[in-house]
């Protein structure tokens, strides 16, 4: 599984750092999110799904 | 399509939107997620989750601006109705990108997580304090006593402002929010808070002859070098703006949370045990009680958004209170369940508008609630003396919340004292 932040989307509500801390990380400056990998480990997918579910911009994706 | 629209009888300054909420939302939202109401001048009230989102992303469809004096469109920003008699508008939130933005650059810094994390010792030091004052009376009204008070010195502190005076901007904050215009009581709350400023355009003068750190010093910096974005009129409004959000929102969720909490002693005790609840928790207190219930827009151009066709000019309220009841959205939304995740609330607002001081909040409020779980563990709400405000429309806050407890042993210095410390403190890092 692959995992994205649209940069452009994402407003920095930072609850995707709630969700998978170990993938999300906020941004010093602003609290905007990045991941830390876009390749995600297979024990931190359910993790990163809720992520997803749980972003109010719903800006971020996955991919396989 | 102006003919199929679905109108309602709907005001969210009314009695019955206060008695109702948020169940006055589910017979609209389920003939529509915007209807159109003829109050206050006739406006659109969205509140369905999927819509509010979709709507939120449209920065160029929605205007926040707030234009008084008629120097560019005529927008009257984000208060339905708007305020009679304003020449100036709200700060940034009156504002739309990229001007709004400017602002945001300058005020982001403070408000990171990484940045929120410096004041915690602060604040738990507050609360502590805050408790401490009244812990051997077994008396204490949890607004005047702690949740008005830590925010508000917290905001002083971000703002690099004398903590100590966070009492000349208490009462101001909190009534022109709770104050109805037909009030006998307006005209002194007017006063209040045209002192306000006078203070807050005062603090800028002194800042610009005498530099400080915090956010009051930075937007001065950003003055010096853009003086049309960032002049005096928008800087005080923008200051007015951040002791607004910051004294009177955190507040109310610290209110609506204890209040929940009073016939819940097994919540309280999980609250404290379980790992990662009071975090899940913090979100879901925000969603079901959504202090900022919601804000006003103008659509700038005919469009169509989700279905739905818009009017340029037409006046929006974004009811962000109502769409975090969407049941199509959340599950039971009416109940609170503390352990809810995900739960895509829009309490803060979406988009480029959302919630600057969102971190601020939760820390707060966390450490607020967890210290008066731990102090006054046994506290009972005194229902005879809540007092909710008269007009939730704006913020859905609490004037009083007392209660009563087993008294306990005051543990630290009084609470000026704290406070004179952090000042040192705070002088001390900046010398
Ligand atoms: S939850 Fe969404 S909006 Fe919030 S920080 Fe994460 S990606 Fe950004």
């Amino acid at each position: 599984m692959r995992v994205r932040v649209d940069p452009d989307v994402c407003q920095g509500h930072t609850l995707c750092a709630l969700a998978a801390p170990e993938v999300f990380l906020l941004r010093e400056e602003d609290g905007h999110s990045y991941v830390v990998g876009e390749e995600v480990p297979p024990s931190m997918e359910e993790a990163v799904r809720k992520a997803v579910a749980t972003c109010p911009e719903g800006a971020i994706s996955i991919e396989g | 399509m102006a003919d199929e629209r679905v109108v309602v009888a709907f005001d969210q300054h009314s009695p019955d939107y206060k008695a109702g909420f948020p169940e006055i939302g589910h017979p609209m939202r389920s003939k529509c997620p915007v209807a159109w109401s003829e109050e206050n001048g006739g406006y659109w009230v969205v509140t369905g989750r999927e819509l509010i989102g979709q709507l939120a992303k449209r920065p160029d469809l929605l205007s926040n601006d707030h234009d008084p004096t008629g120097k560019r469109r005529g927008y009257r920003g984000i208060t339905i109705p708007a305020p009679e008699g304003r020449t100036t508008r709200g700060g940034f939130l009156e504002m739309d990108p990229p001007e709004q933005l400017e602002y945001r650059r300058v005020l982001n810094p403070f408000l990171s997580p990484a940045a929120i994390e410096r004041w915690r010792p602060m604040v738990s030091e507050l609360s502590e304090a805050c408790l401490d004052e009244v812990v051997e009376s077994g008396e204490l009204d949890f607004v005047d006593d702690l949740a008005n008070v830590v925010p508000a010195v917290l905001t002083m502190g971000l703002l690099g402002l004398p903590l100590l005076d966070w009492v000349h901007y208490c009462e101001p904050a909190h009534a022109t929010v709770y104050t109805p215009p037909q009030s006998p009581d307006y005209p002194r709350v007017i006063d209040l808070s045209i002192q306000m400023a006078f203070r807050l355009a005062g603090e800028l003068e002194r800042v610009k002859a005498d530099p400080r750190p915090g956010m009051v010093g930075a937007l001065v910096e950003a003055q010096r070098a853009d003086p049309e974005t960032f002049n005096d009129e928008d800087l005080v409004g923008t200051l007015l703006l951040l002791i607004g959000g910051g004294f009177d929102t955190t507040t109310a969720l610290t209110s609506h949370a204890l209040h929940w909490l009073d016939t819940r002693p097994g919540e309280r005790r999980r609250l404290l045990e379980e790992p990662g609840l009071l975090d899940t928790a913090t979100e879901e207190f925000v969603r079901f009680a959504t202090p900022a219930q919601g804000g006003g827009r103008t659509i700038t151009t005919d469009c169509e958004v989700g279905g739905h066709r818009f009017g340029a000019g037409d006046r929006v309220w974004m009811a962000y209170g109502l769409a975090n009841h969407d049941p199509d959205a959340f599950f039971d939304p009416d109940e609170i369940v503390l352990d809810r995740f995900p739960n895509r609330h829009a309490a803060f607002g979406l988009g480029v508008h959302r919630c600057i001081g969102s971190n601020l909040a939760r820390m707060s409020f966390k450490t607020m609630v967890v210290e008066a779980l731990r102090r006054v563990p046994d506290y009972r709400v005194r229902q005879d003396g809540v007092v909710r405000y008269e007009d939730i429309g704006t913020i859905n806050g609490y004037r009083h919340l007392p209660a009563s407890f087993t008294p306990g042993r005051r543990q630290g210095p009084p609470l000026d004292e704290v406070i004179g410390r952090w000042q040192r403190t705070l002088d001390g890092e900046q010398a």
